[in-house]
C-alpha cells in the first residue's frame, strides 16, 4: 500500500479550458502543516458522504452497504476480521478457544463491557442477538451465514462472562462467521423481540436515543435525507496502544450526496473529509493539489468477468440461442474470446491505470488465496485465431468469422447500463472481437432486468458482471462455484453438474469447507482456480484498486480493501490538526 | 360550482387512472427491490422468497392493488421496501422540500421571463430583442447535468456557496440564522433550475406578444396615441394569455420533473432525489406514492393555470 | 432583410447537408479504436513551421505519448504531416488492414484529431458529426411527431369542447403525470434483446413522441379554446362555414404562436434525453456515436478541466438551437408564415 501526499504536478492547460479551468482548478484548499504534536489528540469530528440514507437503524435487517456503514460504527461483534491484515482479532470478545473436533468455540467477553446506555453488556446480550439472527420470523439478510451445513450454529450461555457456541458439523472459517454479527441490548429489544415486533423495531424513524450499541459511537441526530451525526460512545471497550480511550473523534457525520460527482466537488470544496471510493481519474485530479491525503490500496477483491450462456435452453422455445450455445459450448471458443481481449487496456482505460489485469476470481490484493501458478498469457490474436481454427471456424472474404454451417457468429452482451466501468469493458470487447471477425452488440439494461435474465428468464447470449467484498475467504464464493449455486451465473441452481469438470469443483469446494488445515484449503482451492482457468467459464478481466482520499491533517488514514474501505478504523482517526473550514 | 364539481371528479378518475397505470408499469418492468439481493453471494434464494412473502410482494397484482386502493383510501400509501416506514411519512417532508425549491425557482422564472419579454417588447428594437432570444435559445441547448457541475465547480471552488444539501451542520442558532442559511443552500439548485426553465417561458411569452401586439385590438389602441408600454402591459398581454395561462398551469404541474435529475446532483432532500432513488431501487409503493402526489401538483396547476385564464381572459368566462 | 434570410437558409441547408453527409465526410472511422493515443487534445493545424517559413498547405505534428504521466501528449514537429484531400488511409482491422478513402485528412502516419479523441483513442470530430446525423434525425422526426399528435388532439379538445376535451384533457393529463422513467423500463423489457443502431434509433423516436406530445396538446388546446371564443369565429360558424373550413382558415394559423417557441425548446431536450434513455439501456448502443451518449460520459466535473474536448457535442447543441432560432425567427417576418 503507498500513501502519497498532493504530489505536485503540473498541468497543460489549453487555451480553450481556461476559462473553466479558473472554475475548476483554482482554490484547492490549502492546509499548512505544522510539526507533528507528540501523541494522537482528542476531539474533532469528520463528514463523509454516503450515496443514500441509512435504511434502517436495526443492525439485524441491514442488508445495503450504505447501512452497514452507519451501522458498522454504531455495533461490534464478538471476533472482527481486520480490514487490513484481513485476519481475525478480539473485539468483544477478549479470547477464544476451539475445541480439538472443531466443533466447540469457548468464547470469553471482555470484563466490564457496557453498552452506550452504561447498561452493561452480558452473555445473556449476546445469546440473545444470535437468537434474533436465527429467528427465521426476522428474515435477517445475514442468518445464512449462521448456517453451516443448512443447519443453524447453536449458542449458549456457560456463565455471565463466557459463551458456548456448537458448530453443527466442522467449519473451515472459524470465527470468521462472528464479524459483522452485531450484538444486540436484551434490555432494549427483548420485549419488541418476544411479541415479534423486532422487524419494525429502530426504523429510520426511531428516536435517535434509543439506539443503543457497542461502537466506537452513537446515534446523537437524524435529519432525514440529509445527514446523520453520531456521537462518541463514552462507554466504548477498546483502548489505544497506550490505554488511553477511544474513540478519539467526537463526531462523525455522515451527509448524504447523491453522486459521485457532487461528493467529489464537495471533497475538494473541503465539506467532506474522506472519499471513500475515488475513480482512477479523480485520483489522477486529485494528485495535482495539496491540503490532500490519497491512497491506493491496491487491488480490491472484486473481480469483473465475461460469461456466456450455457444454461440449458429449450431448443423450442429459443432457437437462435439454442444454435448460438453450440459455440458458447466450444471451450476452444471461449478460449479464444480470452485471448483475443485486451486486459491491459482495461486497466489502463476503465481504472485510468489503478487496477490489475484478471485471469482468475482471486486478486493479488487478496495475497492468501491468490494463486500463483495459474497461467496469465498476454493478449494474442495469433492464438485467437488459431483455436478458432481448431475448432473448425473460418472466415469470409470481408473477415467475418464463421462456423461450420457457415453461419456468422454474433452474439450480444449483456450490461448493466449504470455501471460505467462495465459499459467501458463492453465496448473494449466489442472491438476486440470485431479484430477477429466477431460482431458484438453491447445490450446495456437495467441491473435488475440483467438479473432477471441471467437468473431467471436465462434468455441472452453473454453477460459482464462483477462481483466482489464481502470477505477474502472463498467460502463467499460457495454460491458461485457450487454447479447448484444461484450464483453459477453461467448455468445457475442447476440439478446435478453439466460438466465432469463442474462435478470436480463441487466436490473440492465441499471438501475445503470442512478441511482443518489452512494448507488442505488452500490447495484445493487452488486445484479450483486452475479448473476454472482451463475451463474459462467465466472470462476475467480486471479488478480496480481501492483508491481513497482525506484531508491532509487526518491521522491514522489507512485504507484497506474490504468495506468499509476507510472507515474500518475509524475509532482510531485523529487529526494533527484541524482542517480549515 | 358545477365547474368544480366537475373537476373534481375529473381529478378523482384521474388519480385512479394513474394509480393503476403505475402498477400496471411497475408490473411490467422486470425484477423487483428484493433482486438487488440476489447479486449478494452472502444471502440465500430462500430467505429473498421469504421477504417478498412478508412485504406482500408475491401476490398477484390485482391483489395487490386491490389492496393499496383500501388502504389509500384511509390516507395509508403502503410501506417503503428501502425504509420500512410507511410511505406518506416519507413523502410529505421532502414534497415540502420540493416545493420550497421549486415555487421559488418557478416564480424567479416567470418574473425573469415576463420582464425580459415585456422589456423587449416595448423598447421595440430589434437588438435587444434578437440577443435576448439568441440567448435563451443557446441556453436551451445546455444540459441540466452540465449547468449543475459547472456550478456546483463555481461554488465548491470559491467557497460563496454550499456545494450542496439544505442545511449546514454548525450555524448560528435562532430563525434568522436558519433561514440564511437555508438561502444560501437554495441559491445554487435555484439558479440551475431558472437556467433551465426561463429560456423556454422566455421564447413562449416572446412569441404570444409578438403575435398579440399587431393584433387589431392592439393596434387599434396604439393608433388611438395610448403609449406602446401601456398597450403592451394593459392589452397585449392579456390577448397573449390563453397559451401563456396553459404554459403556467403545466410548468407549476411538471416542476416534479423539472427538478428531478438538479435534487439528485445537488443533494436537495426532496421528492425528485427521492424518487430517483426509488425508481432505481423499486421502492414501488414509494414511486406510486410519489406519482401520485405529482399528479396532485398537475391537477392543481391546471386549476390555476385555468383561473388565471378566468380572471385575465373575459372571453374564457362567456365561452364556458 | 431579404439578404439576411438568404443567408440564413443556406447556412441551415449547408449544415443539414453536412449532418446527413457525415459518414463520407469524416477523416476516420467513428468506432475506430487507437488506444495508444487516448485523450490526446485536439491537433493544432499549423501553417507556419519551426523555421518561422509560411505553408500554403496547413499540416499536424506528429504526437508522442508522455512517458511519465498518462493520457498528456507532446507534439514534435520534425515530423510534419500535411492535410490533404481525398487521402487514402490504412487502418488496422485484426490481421489485416483495411485501406479506405477520406475526404481529408493527413498524411501517413500522421493522426489529426481536430476535437480530439476519447477514452478509447475514438475520434471525437468523426463521432461528432456522426452523432449529429443520429441525433439530429431523430430528435427533429420526433418533435414533428409529437407536435402532430399535439396539434391534432389539442385542437380537437379546444374546438369541439364537451366530452371530448375531458377525455383528451385526461388523457393529456394522465401522460404528464405518469412515472415515465417507468415507462421506459417496461418498453425496454418489452422490446428485443439486441437492437441495432436503426432500430434503437426508431424506438426513441417512437418513445419520445409518444411521451412528448402531451405539453404541446395542452397548449394547443388552450389557443384553439380561446380563439374559438372570438367574435369572427363566432361569425363564420354561424355563416355556416364548415367546421374543417374554420379550423383551417381561423384556428390554425393561431398555432405557431406555440408551435414555434415548443420546436425550439423540444428538439434539444429531445438529444439530451437520449441521455436518460440510455440509462435505462433505450439508447444507442455504443460504439455507434450520437449527441445523447456522447455527453452521457462527457458530463463529469474532471472532463471540464482534463479532456474539455469531449464538451464539442455541447458547443454543436447550442449552435443548431440558435441556428433554428434565427431561422425562425426570420421566417416569421416573411412570407412563409404571413401566408398561413
Amino acid at each position: 500500500m503507498s500513501v502519497s501526499t498532493g504530489a505536485s504536478r503540473t498541468s497543460v492547460v489549453r487555451a480553450g479550458s481556461v476559462a473553466l479551468c479558473l472554475v475548476v482548478c483554482l482554490g484547492a484548499p490549502a492546509t499548512q502543516r505544522r510539526a507533528e504534536p507528540a501523541g494522537p489528540t482528542h476531539g474533532g469530528q469528520i463528514v463523509v458522504a454516503e450515496r443514500t440514507p441509512p435504511s434502517t437503524f436495526n443492525p439485524v435487517l441491514a442488508a445495503d452497504a450504505q447501512t452497514h456503514a452507519v451501522l458498522d460504527r454504531l455495533f461490534a461483534d464478538l471476533v472482527h476480521i481486520n480490514r487490513q491484515t484481513l485476519k481475525t482479532e478480539p473485539a468483544l470478545a477478549s479470547s477464544w478457544s476451539v475445541s480439538t473436533d472443531g466443533l466447540e468455540y469457548t468464547i470469553n467477553l471482555r470484563p466490564d463491557l457496557k453498552f452506550s446506555d452504561g447498561h452493561p453488556c452480558t452473555a445473556d446480550d449476546v445469546v440473545f442477538s444470535f437468537d434474533v439472527y436465527l429467528d427465521e420470523s426476522v428474515h435477517a439478510p445475514q442468518r445464512d451465514l449462521l448456517l453451516v451445513g443448512g443447519k443453524p450454529i447453536d449458542v449458549r450461555k456457560k456463565d455471565d462472562k463466557t459463551i458456548v457456541v456448537k458448530m453443527p458439523e466442522p467449519y473451515a472459517v472459524g470465527e470468521r462467521i462472528f464479524d459483522t454479527i452485531a450484538i444486540l441490548p436484551k434490555h432494549v429489544l427483548g420485549e419488541a423481540f418476544a411479541k415479534r415486533a423486532l422487524p419494525r423495531t429502530w426504523g429510520v424513524d426511531a428516536p435517535p436515543e434509543s439506539i443503543v450499541g457497542t461502537g466506537p459511537f452513537r446515534l446523537r441526530e437524524n435529519v432525514p435525507g440529509q445527514r446523520i451525526v453520531l456521537e462518541r460512545n463514552p462507554y466504548y471497550w477498546k483502548r489505544d496502544r497506550d490505554g488511553g480511550t477511544l474513540p478519539y473523534l467526537d463526531r462523525l457525520v455522515f451527509v448524504t450526496v447523491p453522486s459521485s460527482d457532487a461528493e467529489f466537488l464537495r471533497f475538494k470544496a473541503g465539506e467532506i473529509d474522506i472519499v471513500s471510493q475515488l475513480t482512477g481519474d479523480q485520483l489522477a485530479s486529485l494528485s495535482s493539489g495539496s491540503g490532500y491525503q490519497t491512497a491506493d490500496a491496491g487491488p480490491s477483491l472484486q473481480y469483473n468477468f465475461l460469461f456466456f450462456n450455457l444454461n440449458d435452453v429449450n431448443a423450442a422455445t429459443l432457437p437462435a440461442l439454442a444454435t448460438r450455445q453450440r459455440w458458447f459450448r466450444e471451450e476452444k471458443f471461449r478460449h479464444a474470446v480470452s485471448a483475443a481481449i485486451d486486459r491491459a487496456a482495461m486497466v489502463s482505460i476503465v481504472y485510468r491505470g489503478q487496477g490489475e489485469p484478471l485471469w482468475g476470481p482471486v486478486t493479488r490484493g487478496n495475497a492468501t488465496w491468490y494463486n500463483r501458478a495459474l497461467p496469465r498469457p498476454a493478449r494474442s490474436l495469433e492464438r485467437a485465431r488459431a483455436l478458432l481454427k481448431e475448432a473448425g471456424f473460418s472466415w469470409r472474404d470481408d473477415g467475418a468469422l464463421k462456423d461450420q454451417d457457415g453461419k456468422p457468429v454474433e452474439f450480444s452482451v449483456l450490461v448493466q447500463a449504470t455501471s460505467v466501468p462495465r459499459k467501458q469493458m463492453a465496448t473494449i470487447i466489442e472491438n476486440d472481437l470485431a479484430q477477429l471477425g466477431i460482431g458484438v452488440t453491447i445490450v446495456p439494461l437495467d441491473s435488475r432486468a440483467v438479473v432477471d435474465r441471467v437468473q431467471r428468464t436465462r434468455d441472452y447470449d453473454a453477460c459482464i458482471l462483477g462481483l466482489g467484498g464481502g470477505d477474502a475467504d472463498p467460502n463467499v464464493d460457495m454460491p458461485v462455484w457450487l454447479s447448484s449455486g444461484d450464483h453459477h451465473f453461467w448455468n445457475p441452481s442447476a440439478a446435478k453438474p453439466a460438466t465432469p469438470w463442474e462435478a470436480e469443483i463441487d466436490s473440492l469446494m465441499r471438501q475445503q469447507i470442512s478441511a482443518r488445515t489452512f494448507a488442505d484449503r488452500k490447495t484445493l482451492f487452488d486445484r479450483v482456480q486452475a479448473l476454472i482457468a482451463e475451463h474459462e467459464p467465466m472470462i476475467f478481466l480486471a479488478s480496480p484498486d481501492i483508491l481513497a482520499a482525506a484531508r491532509a491533517g487526518l491521522a491514522n488514514f489507512k485504507p484497506a480493501i474490504l468495506p468499509h474501505y476507510t472507515l474500518w478504523n475509524v475509532e482510531e482517526l485523529y487529526w494533527r490538526q484541524a482542517p480549515d473550514r | 360550482m358545477r365547474v368544480l364539481l366537475e373537476r373534481a371528479i375529473r381529478a378523482a378518475v384521474l388519480l385512479f387512472g394513474v394509480s393503476l397505470l403505475s402498477f400496471l408499469l411497475l408490473e411490467a418492468a422486470p425484477g423487483d427491490f428484493f433482486d438487488e439481493l440476489r447479486l449478494n453471494r452472502q444471502i440465500s434464494p430462500a430467505t429473498i422468497a421469504a421477504l417478498r412473502a412478508e412485504y406482500g410482494l408475491d401476490a398477484p397484482l390485482m391483489t395487490r392493488y386491490a389492496r393499496w386502493v383500501t388502504a389509500a383510501l384511509h390516507g395509508h400509501f403502503g410501506y417503503s421496501l428501502q425504509y420500512r416506514v410507511p410511505v406518506e411519512r416519507l413523502l410529505w417532508h421532502r414534497a415540502g422540500n420540493t416545493l420550497l425549491l421549486t415555487g421559488v425557482a418557478l416564480a424567479l422564472a416567470w418574473l425573469l421571463a415576463l420582464g425580459v419579454g415585456l422589456a423587449t417588447a416595448v423598447t421595440n428594437r430589434r437588438w435587444p430583442d434578437r440577443l435576448a432570444g439568441g440567448f435563451a435559445a443557446a441556453l436551451l441547448a445546455l444540459p441540466d447535468v452540465l449547468i449543475t457541475l459547472v456550478l456546483l465547480s463555481i461554488a465548491a471552488h470559491s467557497g460563496w456557496l454550499p456545494a450542496g444539501g439544505m442545511s449546514s451542520l454548525a450555524r448560528a442558532p435562532g430563525l434568522t440564522a436558519a433561514a440564511v442559511d437555508l438561502a444560501r443552500h437554495m441559491t445554487v439548485p435555484v439558479i440551475i433550475l431558472v437556467i433551465s426553465i426561463a429560456p423556454g417561458l422566455l421564447q413562449h411569452v416572446r412569441h404570444a406578444l409578438a403575435e398579440a401586439v399587431p393584433f387589431p385590438l392592439a393596434l387599434a389602441l396604439t393608433a388611438r396615441g395610448l403609449p406602446r408600454r401601456r398597450v403592451i402591459v394593459r392589452h397585449a398581454l392579456r390577448l397573449a394569455a390563453a397559451p401563456l395561462a396553459a404554459l403556467g398551469g403545466l410548468s407549476l404541474g411538471t416542476l416534479l420533473s423539472a427538478s428531478l435529475l438538479v435534487e439528485a446532483l445537488v443533494g436537495w432532500p426532496g421528492l425528485g432525489a427521492l424518487l430517483l432513488e426509488a425508481v432505481s431501487s423499486r421502492d414501488e409503493y414509494v414511486i406510486v406514492g410519489a406519482t401520485i402526489v405529482s399528479t396532485l401538483f398537475l391537477v392543481c396547476g391546471n386549476a390555476i393555470g385555468d383561473a388565471v385564464l378566468y380572471v385575465t381572459d373575459p372571453r374564457a368566462r362567456t365561452a364556458q | 432583410m431579404i439578404r439576411a434570410r438568404r443567408a440564413i437558409l443556406i447556412v441551415v441547408v449547408a449544415v443539414h447537408a453536412i449532418v446527413l453527409a457525415a459518414p463520407w465526410l469524416v477523416p476516420y472511422d467513428p468506432a475506430a479504436q487507437q488506444r495508444l493515443l487516448a485523450f490526446a487534445p485536439p491537433s493544432r493545424v499549423h501553417a507556419i513551421d519551426a523555421q518561422g517559413r509560411w505553408h500554403l498547405r496547413p499540416f499536424v505534428c506528429a504526437i508522442e505519448p508522455s512517458t511519465a504521466i498518462p493520457f498528456r501528449y507532446t507534439e514534435d514537429c520534425s515530423r510534419r504531416y500535411f492535410v490533404r484531400w481525398l487521402v487514402r488511409r490504412t487502418t488496422a482491422a485484426g490481421f489485416t488492414t483495411r485501406e479506405s478513402l477520406r475526404l481529408f485528412s493527413v498524411d501517413e502516419p500522421g493522426e489529426m484529431f481536430l476535437f480530439g479523441t476519447d477514452e478509447f483513442g475514438r475520434d471525437v470530430f468523426s463521432r461528432v458529426l456522426v452523432g449529429a446525423r443520429i441525433s439530429l434525425v431523430m430528435s427533429i422526426s420526433a418533435v414533428c411527431l409529437s407536435l402532430a399528435l399535439g396539434v391534432v388532439l389539442g385542437s380537437l379538445a379546444g374546438y369541439m369542447g364537451g366530452t371530448v376535451d375531458a377525455i383528451v384533457s385526461g388523457a393529456t393529463e394522465l401522460v404528464l403525470a405518469l412515472p415515465w422513467l417507468y415507462l421506459l423500463l417496461a418498453a425496454r423489457a418489452a422490446m428485443p434483446l439486441s437492437l441495432t443502431p436503426t432500430e434503437a434509433f426508431v424506438i426513441i423516436m417512437a418513445l419520445l413522441g409518444a411521451i412528448g406530445w402531451a405539453r404541446p396538446a395542452r397548449l394547443v388546446r388552450a389557443v384553439v379554446a380561446s380563439a374559438r371564443a372570438n367574435d369572427y369565429v363566432t361569425a363564420a360558424r354561424t355563416a355556416g362555414a364548415s367546421t374543417p373550413h374554420v379550423l383551417r382558415r381561423h384556428l390554425l394559423p393561431q398555432l405557431p404562436v406555440v408551435l414555434v417557441p415548443l420546436a425550439l425548446q423540444l428538439v434539444p431536450q429531445f438529444i439530451l434525453g437520449e441521455t436518460t434513455l440510455s440509462l435505462f439501456g433505450l439508447g444507442v448502443p455504443e460504439p455507434a456515436p450520437s449527441w445523447g451518449t456522447l455527453l452521457a460520459s462527457a458530463q463529469r466535473p474532471q472532463v471540464l478541466v482534463e479532456a474539455w474536448w469531449l464538451l464539442a457535442p455541447v458547443v454543436g447543441l447550442v449552435g443548431i438551437c440558435v441556428m433554428y432560432y434565427t431561422l425562425a425567427r426570420t421566417l416569421r417576418s416573411g412570407p412563409l408564415v404571413s401566408r398561413l
